[in-house]
């Protein structure tokens, strides 16, 4: 993939600011990717889905949630 | 060598229920040590005496006024530093997280000092718990002791490196591929990844939420129980916390394993994965012990290795970089050059591919419980390598995939690792033990039966 798709590719994912360095990384996670999806199973069916279990809202427990800040 | 550097948790808590050893001696005996070993191996991040010490007289006025809170109280611990403890950084080992200073305590923070544990300081880990060992960040990374200078595992590495230090009787880690049970296999301890939803993990930073687990990292089974005990329960708030009764984990430990069936998945060691001849040597010799204990052992086979590790890798891409896709966004010089990887892996995954992955997590655990009906536990391979040198990056990228911790992130079960013996050279091999959801006890059980007819716990670095 060229510098420029490379690019183009960064700014769809939301990173703007890659240097030549990280869009290097990038390209590699590229193949890496590829090569994960084709190791996937090629029978996987819509039908075969994590269960999700909702529940009631609770009511607040006294803790306060922490947000990093970065 | 004080004595008190390798004292068990139980012993510990007996010494200082009966006053006969004080909370602040102990406390200031292990932050010597620290004290003189940290400089070397970097287990800390950072330390906390200030609140170490007035921790343990809080727990030396109370214990002698009759306020004995149960076996952690004035046991000293220490936290991977990614889990939040009240006004302390909470950096996950990265210049982006360096001056991020925790407004209050995680859940499993809160239950230790409710039980009267001594916070002694954060940990290192690798950075964010995915990219590690690294040398470009602001903490050098922490060194096994076993091998002099070898990689400790990760990404729970300062846990695994302060327990086998005698550094701490008790740490936290956290498994997402096998973070707890990496370092506990590479540094001769034992790590439990508790059932999903056993152990909360609010105020802990997630790496793939959905694989996330906080574990108990101790010298021996049963102080990982005495742990546990005080970690497990529900919390409301943590999305994926589950309401199950809990069991007094130590209650069944000396029960040992005479009819019970243990499965052996020898499969992941032999066939998915070629693992060095002594570490399958190892596995073969624990199976026979457990079999003349009196258990039933047999081959289990399960899915290959390489479809939980499909699975479990393209799940953590997506949720770490749905996580750090901000930050990566402003930041991205402000990481270092592993996790910056492996975090923008996620950003080439596609949707669908992610989908995938979660059929293929349900498949896998639909068909591993399924395989699991006629057993207890099983038995096999954590590692399939001993250690290798911390400055050698290639073997330790070559160690990284080379596991069977995976799979058990993917159904949730508890599974731990533990100490199997040594190599010729004298580094630590490794076991892994399994169970059904929410059955660490009998996970525990047959773990001690082996512990007490093997005694590799121990064994600790020598020279130290």
């Amino acid at each position: 993939m060229s510098k420029a798709e490379l690019v183009q590719l960064a700014a769809a994912a939301g990173l703007p600011r890659l240097s030549d360095k990280h869009l290097d990384q990038l390209q590699k996670s590229l193949a890496s990717a590829r090569e994960l999806a084709d190791k996937l199973p090629k029978d996987l069916h819509w039908s075969e889905e994590l269960s999700l279990t909702f529940r009631l809202p609770r009511p607040a427990v006294d803790m306060p949630k922490s947000e990093p800040q970065g | 060598m004080s004595d008190l550097a390798y004292l068990s948790i139980a012993k510990a808590a007996q010494r200082l229920r009966a006053g006969k050893l004080s909370p602040v001696a102990y406390v200031e005996a292990l932050l010597d040590r620290i004290g003189r070993l940290d400089a070397r191996f970097h287990a800390f991040i950072r330390t906390t005496p200030d609140l170490a010490m007035a921790a343990a007289r809080q727990a030396e006025r109370d214990i002698a006024a009759g306020n004995w809170r149960g076996p952690l109280h004035g046991i000293p611990f220490a936290l991977k530093d990614i889990i939040d403890w009240s006004g302390l950084p909470t950096t996950a080992h990265s210049k982006v997280l360096a001056d991020n200073v925790a407004v209050s305590d995680a859940v499993v923070s809160q239950r230790l000092r409710d039980a009267g544990a001594i916070m002694m300081g954060k940990l290192a880990t690798h950075e964010f718990a995915i990219g590690g060992p690294s040398f470009d960040l602001p903490w050098p990374p922490a060194v096994n002791p076993w091998g002099g200078n070898h990689f400790p595992g990760g990404s729970s590495s300062g846990s695994g490196v302060a327990l086998a230090l005698g550094m701490v009787p008790a740490a936290l880690g956290t498994d997402t591929g096998g973070s707890v049970r990496n370092p506990a296999s590479m540094c001769s301890i034992v790590g439990m990844k508790p059932t999903y939803g056993l152990v909360s993990r609010r105020g802990v930073f997630p790496l793939a939420n959905s694989l996330d687990h906080v574990g108990p990292m101790t010298r021996d089974v049963r102080d990982n129980a005495l742990l546990l005990q005080v970690l497990a329960g529900h919390d409301g708030d943590d999305p994926g916390s589950a309401q199950v009764p809990i069991p007094d984990y130590a209650a069944g430990l000396e029960a040992g394993v005479e009819g019970l069936r243990i499965g052996l998945v020898r499969h992941f060691y032999t066939e998915d994965c070629d693992a060095h001849p002594e570490q399958i040597a190892a596995l073969d010799q624990a199976a026979e012990l457990l079999r003349s204990l009196g258990a039933g052992v047999r081959d289990l086979r399960l899915a290959p290795l390489e479809q939980y590790a499909t699975a479990t890798r393209i799940i953590i891409r997506c949720e770490a970089f749905a996580i750090h896709r901000q930050w990566l966004a402003m930041r991205p010089d402000d990481y270092g050059d592993l996790a910056r990887q492996r975090i923008l892996d996620g950003a080439t995954v596609s949707a669908a591919d992610y989908i995938d992955a979660l059929r293929l997590r349900a498949r896998l655990t639909r068909q591993t419980l399924a395989a699991f009906a006629d057993i207890d536990v099983a038995l096999t391979a954590s590692n399939m390598d001993p250690t290798c040198p911390i400055e050698d990056a290639e073997a330790c990228a070559r160690l990284y995939p080379r596991q069977a911790r995976q799979p058990f992130n993917i159904t949730g079960q508890p599974a731990l690792a533990m100490p199997a013996g040594f190599t010729r050279d004298g580094l630590p091999l490794s076991l892994q033990l399994i169970g059904h959801p929410f059955q660490e006890a009998m996970v525990y059980r047959v773990a001690e039966a082996y512990e007490r007819a093997t005694a590799w716990s121990e064994r600790h670095p020598p020279g130290l």
